[in-house]
């Protein structure tokens, strides 16, 4: 419990930076619907006028794009993005900051096993993720609340918002095993950063080239906006898919960190 | 009852020598010195009692059980204090402390008590954030942190570095008061002195296997001496061939050795020469293995 609360208090700023970046951006972003909401011929006129290719790449979807649930599925899309980078920050420094900022030592020479510190980091880090996700969800309600013209389904609309904290699992799960197989961590974000965008780039190549594939090798293309708005659900094979690799990398994880050897900091 | 007990404890990493089939045994109640140049395993050893690295082969035991299996329960009764210390940036020292005895089945309020006596002891401040303190002060709290919750063995590595003499006289004396009062205590250092003040009994390791274990008093006894001496004409060196000297060295005017045994014998040989400058030192440790603790040595 002792590790749990310490990791709460070490995360504090950046858990409360980062929750209100992203209900920011997704207040801003609800701003703006009535705008393209106001004149829905001409704006989706003008939008038909763009390359078809170039729509993929950016995503936009002529059909769902002006009902305020395509409107917020389409800025999830860049939501889920930060907040992959987020909950990948998250996974691979909560652990690997022992090692990096050279207490490992003291932490692993206290009666802990390393199974319980790694639980106890773990159990933090999705705490916080719970916590950004339950402010990102209630904001983005209230605020497409506040915008919609029409009545929307409470149930989709959640259901999208849920994307954000599913695709973040996976990048925790990642984080973590990326923190126990890596022999040193520098610095988390030259880890996290090219990561996550590897993965953002890898969905949006398969977007262009319109390659159905990538979905089962990207978590950016495990849900898609318009599959959860037309069947209001989220998609079962993704679904399993995920919590099949959440639950091997977080396996992974312990095992890899229980037999790791801490050298000397030197 | 042995404390602590290894039995052809073997780490490798990888190809790499770590330490070779150490065996080694520390008794209830008594300050167990470690002793070897850097790089020797001494810090392997200790890491692996601990639990911070894993074993290649050998078995070893902490309070007669076994460190693979109970390392947690172990570790309830240990003290550690690594030669570098490093704590979390954004804590202070009171913060680090009481986190640090918040890892023990013991009486909080005790451990509390006990962390500001000796911050008191210690002369630190403890509001005072880790990371903008010396070097020495981090040490400090780095000496209370192994102490406060008063454990049964202390494990020391290389622990005075960066400690000003006052304070490591502190230090020391505080190290023999719980010894005083139950505490067994494992003492790595590079340097004799220091092991020689504090220690009853003196592991020596050398390229991962330890090579002799003697009590201080013997050690004591074999004290070695490096001698140094200009002399106003050029010396002889068959003068100097007596027992006990060895690494013996003459160029011009002055001659270099190091004697092992009764200091009459020297101090009668040098009344004898015209000396024009006389340097008598303790030989540092690599000296001393080179010459009495070789390996091929008998």
């Amino acid at each position: 419990m002792n590790i749990f609360l310490r990791e709460l208090r070490a995360n504090r700023r950046s858990t409360i930076t980062w929750t209100v970046s992203l209900s920011t951006i997704v207040v801003v972003f609800m701003g703006l619907y009535p705008a393209f909401s106001a004149d829905v011929d001409t704006t989706r006129e003008l939008l038909a006028q763009f390359p078809e290719a170039l729509r993929t790449a950016l995503n936009l979807s002529l059909d769902n794009f002006f009902t305020i649930q395509g409107f917020f599925g389409y800025l999830l899309g860049f939501a889920v993005l930060a907040g992959g980078i987020q909950a990948m920050n998250l996974g691979t420094g909560i652990i690997a900051k022992e090692v990096s900022g050279k207490t490992a030592d003291f932490l692993l020479s206290k009666p802990v096993t390393r199974s319980t510190v790694v639980t106890a980091k773990l159990a933090a880090a999705l705490t916080i993720l719970v916590i950004t996700n339950v402010a990102f969800a209630l904001v983005s309600y209230l605020a497409a609340r506040a915008m919609a013209s029409e009545p929307f389904s409470a149930r989709t609309f959640l259901l999208l918002a849920s994307t954000l904290f599913l695709v973040q699992l996976f990048f925790l799960a990642l984080g973590s095993l990326f923190a126990v197989l890596l022999p040193k961590v520098k610095s988390v974000v030259s880890v996290s950063l090219p990561t996550v965008f590897a993965f953002y780039i890898v969905a949006a190549v398969g977007d262009v080239v319109a390659n159905e594939d990538v979905r089962y090798i990207t978590p950016f293309k495990f849900f898609e906006s318009d599959y959860i708005i037309a069947n209001n659900s989220l998609e079962g094979s993704s679904l399993a898919l995920l919590a099949g690799f959440v639950v091997v990398a977080i396996a992974a994880s312990y095992v890899i960190y229980n037999r790791k050897d801490v050298r000397a900091a030197a | 009852m042995y404390v602590i007990e290894t039995t052809k404890l073997t780490k490798s990493y990888g190809t790499a020598r770590g330490i070779v089939d150490v065996d080694m045994t520390v008794l209830e109640g008594e300050i167990y010195g470690f002793i070897g140049p850097n790089g020797a395993g001494k810090s392997t050893t200790i890491r692996t009692l601990l639990g911070l690295i894993h074993p290649t082969s050998g078995s070893a035991t902490v309070f007669g059980k076994d460190i693979t299996r109970f390392g947690p329960e172990i570790r309830q009764e240990v003290g550690y204090l690594p030669s570098e210390v490093f704590y979390y940036d954004d804590m202070r020292a009171i913060d680090l402390l009481k986190y640090s005895v918040s890892f023990y089945a013991k009486d909080g309020k005790a451990a509390e008590k006990r962390i500001r006596d000796l911050a008191e002891v210690f002369d630190l401040d403890l509001k005072k954030k880790i990371d903008d303190m010396s070097y020495g002060n981090k040490k400090k709290v780095g000496i209370i942190q192994g102490l406060a919750h008063q454990p049964r063995l202390i494990i020391l590595d290389e622990p005075t570095g960066g400690l000003d003499p006052l304070i490591q006289q502190q230090f020391f004396h505080l190290l023999k008061e719980e010894n005083v009062k139950g505490a067994t205590i494992l003492f790595s250092s590079h340097i004799l002195g220091e092991v020689q003040r504090l220690c009853d009994r003196v592991a020596i390791i050398k390229d991962g296997s330890i090579i002799k274990v003697e009590q201080i008093k013997t050690l004591l006894e074999n004290q070695t001496k490096r001698f140094k001496l200009e002399l106003a004409g050029p010396p002889d060196p068959a003068r100097f061939t007596i027992d006990g000297v060895s690494d013996l060295a003459v160029t011009n005017h002055s001659v270099s050795f190091l004697y092992r045994g009764h200091i009459n014998a020297v101090t009668h040989l040098l009344s004898g020469l015209d000396l024009v400058d006389l340097l008598v030192e303790e030989p540092d440790l690599e000296e001393i293995f080179l010459h009495y603790y070789r390996k091929d040595a008998p």
